[in-house]
């Protein structure tokens, strides 16, 4: 079975639309074949991305816009997260399990997305940067 | 998110309720807290049974929350932690860093 597109949205980059992103994406979510019980950790990680995408890629420019897009097949479900930013390099990222991190309040999304989901990777796309996710069902 | 204070003695127990998702949820968390310490409150039970899940921006505002208890030298107590919280906590390897209890009783009991 194909990859098939479940569905898209396109949210100004203030943090007010993550609830209706959340309302958007669970709906369709619960229509795959993802069980239940990963349901809220496949929308977990859909609100690290779009902060992320609003916040560090957009800077919160509410000119600038988020895409997120959903697809499914047989074997795994993708959700893809975009941009209008130069991107980052994941690998200088500080670990926030380090001792001299826990107690800061940020610098935990990647980490809970890459734990959290199966296949994580990040492509430079002529208009910004996509994070895209896959978790297998 | 949703937030419910109530008070036993001069214990505040906050009830966060729903998704915790970030952006404006931070800064209603700081303002309750700082309401309660501008109240004379030192003690603090945060009741997370009714979290529907939360994410880095919620572990975010549960850090900010201990540091400012800690800076007044309050104590913070966390009640009804759900295993997805828990999970969060294992991952991020902040399981150490809160003093959970099964319940709010249980977290009441705990102060002196
Ligand atoms: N879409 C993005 N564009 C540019 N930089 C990014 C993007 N996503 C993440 N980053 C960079 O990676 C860092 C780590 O992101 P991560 O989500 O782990 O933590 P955070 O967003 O800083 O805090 P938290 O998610 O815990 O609230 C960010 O501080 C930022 O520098
Ligand atoms: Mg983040």
């Amino acid at each position: 079975m194909p990859l098939k597109k479940l569905g898209e949205l396109e949210v100004p980059s203030d943090q007010d639309y993550l609830a209706e992103v959340d309302n958007f994406t669970e709906k369709l979510i619960k229509k795959t074949l993802l069980p239940s019980s990963d349901v809220d950790d496949v929308a977990i990680v859909i609100s690290e991305a779009v902060n992320n995408a609003m916040v560090h890629g957009n800077n919160l420019d509410v000119t600038k816009s988020v895409k997120i897009r959903l697809y499914s097949c047989s074997k795994y479900i993708r959700i893809v997260i975009q941009d209008e930013g130069g991107g980052f390099s994941p690998e200088d990222v500080p670990d926030p399990r380090e001792d001299e991190n826990l107690l800061k309040a940020s610098g935990r999304g990647l980490l809970i997305i890459r734990h959290l989901m199966d296949e994580v990777s990040y492509k430079s796309v002529k208009s910004g940067t996509q994070i895209i996710m896959d978790k297998y069902v | 998110m949703k937030l419910k204070s109530r008070t036993e003695g001069d214990i505040v127990i906050l009830e966060v309720k729903g998704k915790v998702m970030g952006g404006p949820d931070a800064a209603v968390f700081q303002e309750a807290i700082k309401a309660e310490i501008g109240k004379g409150i030192k003690k603090f039970i945060f009741d997370l049974g009714g979290v529907d899940w939360m994410n880095s921006s919620g572990l975010g505002i549960l850090i900010g929350g201990l540091t400012t208890i800690r800076n007044i030298e309050g104590e913070l107590k966390l009640a009804n932690v759900t295993d997805k919280i828990q999970s969060l906590f294992m991952i991020t390897k902040l399981v150490t860093i809160f003093d959970s209890h099964e319940t709010v009783e249980n977290a009441l009991n705990s102060f002196n």
